[in-house]
């Protein structure tokens, strides 16, 4: 809402400079975005009386003007203007004058400083001399307009500096205004919020009283009905006749302009005018259109469709509020009128409207529609239940003056539906149960008083509040509180720490969890990312997740196609930063996030939260006198062991070859599927080679996902029991066994673990081969077997014989030999 | 016997001066102490020698005996010496080679800002509590005071889901989660990614994260006061000394309402364009839990009030780290990440 200061000063009399305005009304909740001076663009122009416009006597398009510029003198004026004409107010540059308009079109679009502007002269034009100029608004730069000459109102002060009469210059407040206070939307009501902040007067004029009883000849006649009183409580309206269409006065014009809106005429402006000085939208019709002279206020039902005044055709739904009369719709209620019965240059009879329209159904039509016109934010946010026919007659009061009309019978009030009476019985102490701030009492009432509300009291320490009509959005205790701290700008609460007893936190097993894992990731050599949730339809077949079979969650209303679904896994926006980074000279990428992917389930959303991995190019960098190592399946797995075994749970994850239509996207021969206590918690694996060449990858690129609801369930369990380091020595026996190539060197350690003794402490893969001196088709894989008993030492004899029962066993089992 | 004992004596150390090489001192021990060696050879013909005299003898010997090894020991103990400082010279290392790193990652810079904050409200009493980012309405809006079709609602952009379901353009729902399962006396803490429908550019994000906390007790134990003061010590520890500021707001869910400034970090308070040149910058909005909301989750607001707050990590995150193009956050780009620390945690 722009606020100038000009307009604010005619409510209430204050001399503050603009940023302690500014300041203090953004304190009370009514943010000052911007400042904005604004300057005339133009100086030494006085408003003058043309005494006489004659033919200039060389040309025949030309007119010598004989100009009275009261205390600056008397001046021969040549002016080029069609509309220039004997007794009429203007606006005259004196010679020295600079006119940063003068030569717009010559210089583009920039306006030019004014101190650059060349000083006007005076001139001789075809043979006579001039001694100024008549100026257009667009050599005044106070609109485009150029056709002509500025007309001024003909009670404009001779002599006058023209700054001066415009009010120039002038400063304009950008407030904010949040959605609760649809009453600030208003000159008025910014007022009275300044009044109340700083304790001034406001002071309203009133509006002339509408006479109905215009000149003899006949009336227009007209009827109002409510037929939806539930949406339309009350409907105000006034005809007025022997309207003149024009242009409006140059103050209203220049005021529309300052608040963002364009000047159209004399009646559509002064309608604007009131709504941005009052609050309260009104709309004009042109009543020769209005069939049978009958306004009916009621729900759409059957029409299905409607052309607006910007000429767009708008579909309709039952529940949408109309105005129509007894054929036709004239317009949706409080949104926007129709083409059908809009002002146009040859009305002369019109009917002005004002009326209060429920803010629930304005606010759903409108935002159905994707419609949002001044009128419907106003009344969505609620406008003065009460301000109806105020505003009627204060519009009524300017067409008069600026399109010469006269209103036409009586001001006709409908109030199909009284306000409620709403009265707040107010504990004073309320204030300070629920803000510490402790106001003496009359200041209090004073503050509730100043923004509107009537009090009295009622008892001990108690009030009844009456809000005022305009603050639908006060309705309990807590409500007024607001507005007495407010007023303050919160300064009247002091700031005070909490009593210590009223909680006991507890650390929380979840952040215990992701600090814990971020820190061994992080350990592990792995940055972490952060990427969108939102994913191509693509990237969600590509890499369907963990869970198998389950549909994407399409966003009904996606900002792109490629954000139009939730994503079903990390990886799409892993590889993406992956390809961002190599795309940028990196070499390696290893990373990983903590993050939430989202399902179909039950016709509705799911989520889970899950921990990726990408690991890609050099991981140990090689450095001189040392081997590097790349990331691949194995430091990935390593890395998901490590973790693992930080949370004592190494020994139950588990991983098994998972099948290439489980994981479609990872290398057929190269994917495992994570296993935690026998069930599927995720898979790792490299990527399958189709992808790594879409990614235009190298190198191998392993990724891992993990469903994490159940490891946060274990959390990082401590031991249960810690035992003792063993006492007595361990004794290492070996075995190389040679085996079918495609038996995981996992079923080894199991067929070990079928016979192992009770002294078998651990037994270890430590080595496979295949090639030399193996049989095609198979492999050796080397054994370390660790055999220590608790109470005694082992002697070699029995270790011997309790490995080669192991080892016979082994081979047995797995149908393979001893590696000679 | 004597003249012989001492004729070895003066031999051995004669050829055991300072300068014996290795080799003389290892010739030395094997003739003289050896198993058949000179003092060896003498015990064996302790026989041959008068009673009386043997225990003189025996008592040169043994003075020689442990005189020489002695020596030996004090030369052997220079030549390792010596031995050593040769060795340690030829293994010279060039130090100023590269080490053998262990790779390390970097935290991203949202969840350091985001812990470190968690961090600061933990030590204040607030504990932890995560709730979805899935919703429904009823979370997300009407229990939190939202009227439907309230203009309040157009303020947040909301992304629609199957099902009437949505994603929570805010962590306030965590409020409304937490207190139907929890009643007060509670100070919680919600983090979490919040959606809304702004396209990724220099000051949106169609996703973000965001904080909300709350403290409900007793009816008049916990005011807008104390608000003030945790939110003030709060700003206090995460952005160091400043100024802060609370101002007049409207948020539907709290009654009354604020937004909590502080000096501007660029300017300190001077004015700059980034400010408004009004010197101060906008972090959070805060206000006492309304009524209506308390209402939803069945808590009697005559018995119970609270406030609640809530901050967006991502632009404090800018602030605070000083960058102004919350597209990095997104990009993950290595050059960026690989300039936070490599802890997890904040500063404490
Ligand atoms: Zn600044």
């Amino acid at each position: 809402m722009k606020l100038p200061l000009s307009w604010l000063r005619e409510f209430v009399q204050i001399d503050a400079p603009a940023r302690e305005i500014a300041d203090r009304l953004s304190a009370a909740g009514l943010v000052v975005e911007n400042i904005e001076q604004v300057e005339p663009a133009f100086q030494g122009v006085v408003v003058a009386h043309v005494i006489e416009a004659g033919r200039h006597p060389n040309a025949d398009r030309l007119s010598l003007c004989q100009v009275d510029a009261g205390s600056k003198g008397h001046f021969s004026v040549v002016c080029g203007a069609p509309n220039v004409h004997s007794g009429m107010k203007a606006a005259l540059a004196l010679v020295g004058a600079r006119l940063a308009g003068a030569d717009k079109g010559q210089h583009g679009d920039g306006v030019p400083r004014l101190e650059n502007v060349p000083p006007l002269e005076a001139a001789v034009i075809r043979g006579v001399r001039s001694e100024g100029m008549l100026c257009s608004e667009r050599e005044l730069m106070l609109s485009t307009e150029h056709a002509g000459i500025l007309e001024l109102p003909a009670d404009a002060p001779v002599g006058t500096d023209l700054a001066d009469f415009l009010m120039l210059p002038d400063t304009v407040l950008d407030v904010e205004i949040t959605p609760n206070r649809g009453d600030c939307l208003s000159i008025i009501g910014l007022a009275r919020e300044v009044a109340a902040i700083f304790g001034l007067e406001l002071n309203i004029p009133r509006p002339r009283r509408v006479r109905g009883k215009a000149a003899s000849e006949a009336l227009p006649r007209f009827s109002v009905e409510i037929a939806a009183p539930d949406l339309c409580p009350r409907y105000a309206a006034l005809a007025m006749t022997r309207v003149k269409i024009g242009p409006s006065p140059i103050l209203i014009r220049r005021r529309l302009e300052l608040c963002g809106m364009r000047a159209l005429n004399n009646v559509v402006d002064a309608t604007n005018y009131v709504m941005i000085e009052m609050g309260q939208p009104l709309h004009a019709f042109d009543l020769e259109k209005i069939s049978g002279g009958a306004i009916i206020v009621r729900r759409a039902d059957g029409d299905r469709e409607f052309t607006t005044l910007d000429n767009v055709r708008r579909e309709l739904q039952s529940n949408d509020l109309l105005i129509t009369d007894q054929q036709k719709p004239l317009a949706i209620a409080g949104v926007m009128g129709g083409l059908n019965s809009e002002v146009s240059d040859s009305t002369t009879t019109i009917l002005l409207e004002s009326a209060y329209f429920e803010p629930d159904t304005i606010a759903r039509t409108s935002r159905r529609l994707q419609l949002h016109s001044e009128a419907s934010y106003r009344f969505a946010r609620g406008i003065d239940r009460a301000g109806q026919a105020t505003a009627l007659a204060r519009v009524a009061e300017l067409i008069a003056s600026s399109a010469k009309a006269r209103t036409a019978g009586e001001l006709v009030d409908i109030e199909a539906r009284p306000a409620p009476a709403r009265e707040i019985t107010f504990d004073l102490s309320v204030v300070e149960t629920l803000t510490g701030a402790s106001l003496a009492p009359a200041e209090t009432r004073r503050r509730l008083n100043a923004i509107g509300a009537r009090t009295r009291p009622a008892g001990r320490g108690m009030l009844t509040v009456v809000p005022p009509p305009w603050r639908g959005d006060l309705n309990e205790p807590a409500d007024l509180a607001e507005e007495v701290v407010r007023l303050g700008g919160l300064d009247d609460i002091p700031s005070g720490l909490p009593p210590r007893t009223s909680t006991r936190a507890v650390a929380n097993p979840a952040r215990v969890f992701f600090k814990n894992t971020r820190e061994i990731m992080l350990g592990a050599g792995l940055d972490e990312v952060r990427t969108l949730a939102f994913t191509a339809p693509a990237d969600n077949q590509r890499f369907s997740g963990i869970a198998q079979g389950v549909e994407p969650v399409k966003v009904e209303n996606p900002l792109s196609m490629e954000l139009s679904e939730l994503r079903l896994s990390l990886l799409p926006g892993l590889t993406a930063a992956l390809r961002f980074n190599l795309n940028r000279q990196a070499a390696a990428f290893h990373a990983f996030e903590i993050g939430k992917v989202f399902m179909t389930r039950d016709g509705g959303a799911a989520e889970s939260l899950v921990l990726s991995a990408i690991s890609y190019g050099p991981y140990l960098i090689a450095e001189i006198g040392h081997k590097g190592i790349d990331g691949g399946f194995f430091s990935l797995k390593g890395i998901l062991q490590s973790w693992a075994d930080a949370m004592n749970i190494g020994s139950r994850l588990a991983f098994r070859t998972a099948s290439p239509s489980e994981v479609p996207f990872l290398h057929p021969a190269r994917a495992a599927e994570v296993v935690l206590d026998d069930e599927r918690v995720g898979y790792i694996g490299e990527l399958h080679p189709g992808e790594a060449m879409r990614l235009e990858l190298n190198a191998p690129c392993a990724v891992t996902e993990l469903d994490l609801a159940k490891f946060i369930s274990y959390g990082f369990a401590p031991r249960e029991t810690i035992e003792l380091p063993p006492r007595f020595p361990a004794i290492r026996r070996d075995a190389a066994l040679v085996l079918e190539r495609d038996l995981p060197a996992d079923s080894v350690i199991k067929a070990v673990r079928e016979v192992a003794p009770p002294v078998l402490e651990s037994v270890e893969v430590f080595d496979v081969y295949e090639g030399q001196g193996i049989a095609p088709g198979r492999k050796s894989v080397a054994l370390a077997c660790r055999y220590r008993a608790k109470d005694r030492t082992l002697t070699d004899e029995e270790v011997n014989r309790l490995h080669s029962a192991v080892v016979e066993h082994t081979l047995k089992r797995l149908g393979a030999e001893l590696r000679q | 016997m004597k003249d012989q004992l001492e004729e070895i004596r003066r031999r051995a150390l004669a050829e055991l001066g300072d300068d014996a090489e290795a080799e003389v001192v290892e010739n030395v021990r094997v003739r003289v102490l050896g198993r058949s060696g000179e003092l060896t050879e003498i015990m064996r013909g302790m026989r041959d020698v008068a009673p009386a005299e043997r225990p003189i003898i025996g008592k040169l010997v043994n003075d020689i005996k442990r005189e020489v090894e002695a020596r030996i020991e004090a030369l052997q103990e220079h030549l390792r010496a010596r031995q050593l400082e040769r060795s340690l010279a030829s293994a010279r290392l060039d130090v100023t080679l590269p080490g053998v790193r262990i790779p390390r990652g970097h935290v991203h810079p949202v969840t350091r800002i985001m812990e470190e904050m968690l961090d600061i409200l933990c030590g204040m009493g607030f504990e932890v509590e995560y709730t979805q980012d899935v919703e429904d309405d009823f979370h997300n809006f009407a229990a939190l005071n939202f009227p439907p079709n309230h203009p309040a609602r157009d303020m947040q952009d909301t992304f629609f889901l199957p099902g009437g379901m949505l994603l929570r353009t805010h962590t306030s729902n965590g409020q409304i989660r937490v207190l139907e399962r929890r009643r007060p006396p509670l100070a919680v803490v919600c983090p979490g990614g919040c959606y809304r429908r702004d396209d990724l550019s220099v000051r949106a994000a169609p996703a973000f994260n965001q904080i909300e906390g709350f403290m409900i007790d007793r009816r008049g134990r916990i005011t807008m006061s104390h608000l003030k003061g945790v939110l003030t010590e709060f700003a206090k520890e995460f952005f160091g000394e400043t100024r802060v500021r609370f101002r007049g707001s409207f948020f539907p869910f709290t009654e009354p309402s604020a937004e909590l400034d502080i000096y501007c970090l660029l300017c300190s308070g001077a004015g700059c364009a980034v400010c408004k040149y009004s010197g101060w910058t906008e972090v959070l909005g805060c206000g006492m839990i309304h009524p209506n909301v308390l209402r939803a989750v069945k808590l009697d607001p005559n018995e119970y009030q609270g406030f609640a707050f809530g901050m967006g990590v991502e632009r404090t995150a800018l602030m605070k780290l000083g960058i102004d193009d919350l597209r990095l956050f997104y990009e993950n780009d290595v050059r960026f990440l690989g300039q936070f620390p490599s802890v997890a945690g904040g500063s404490r």
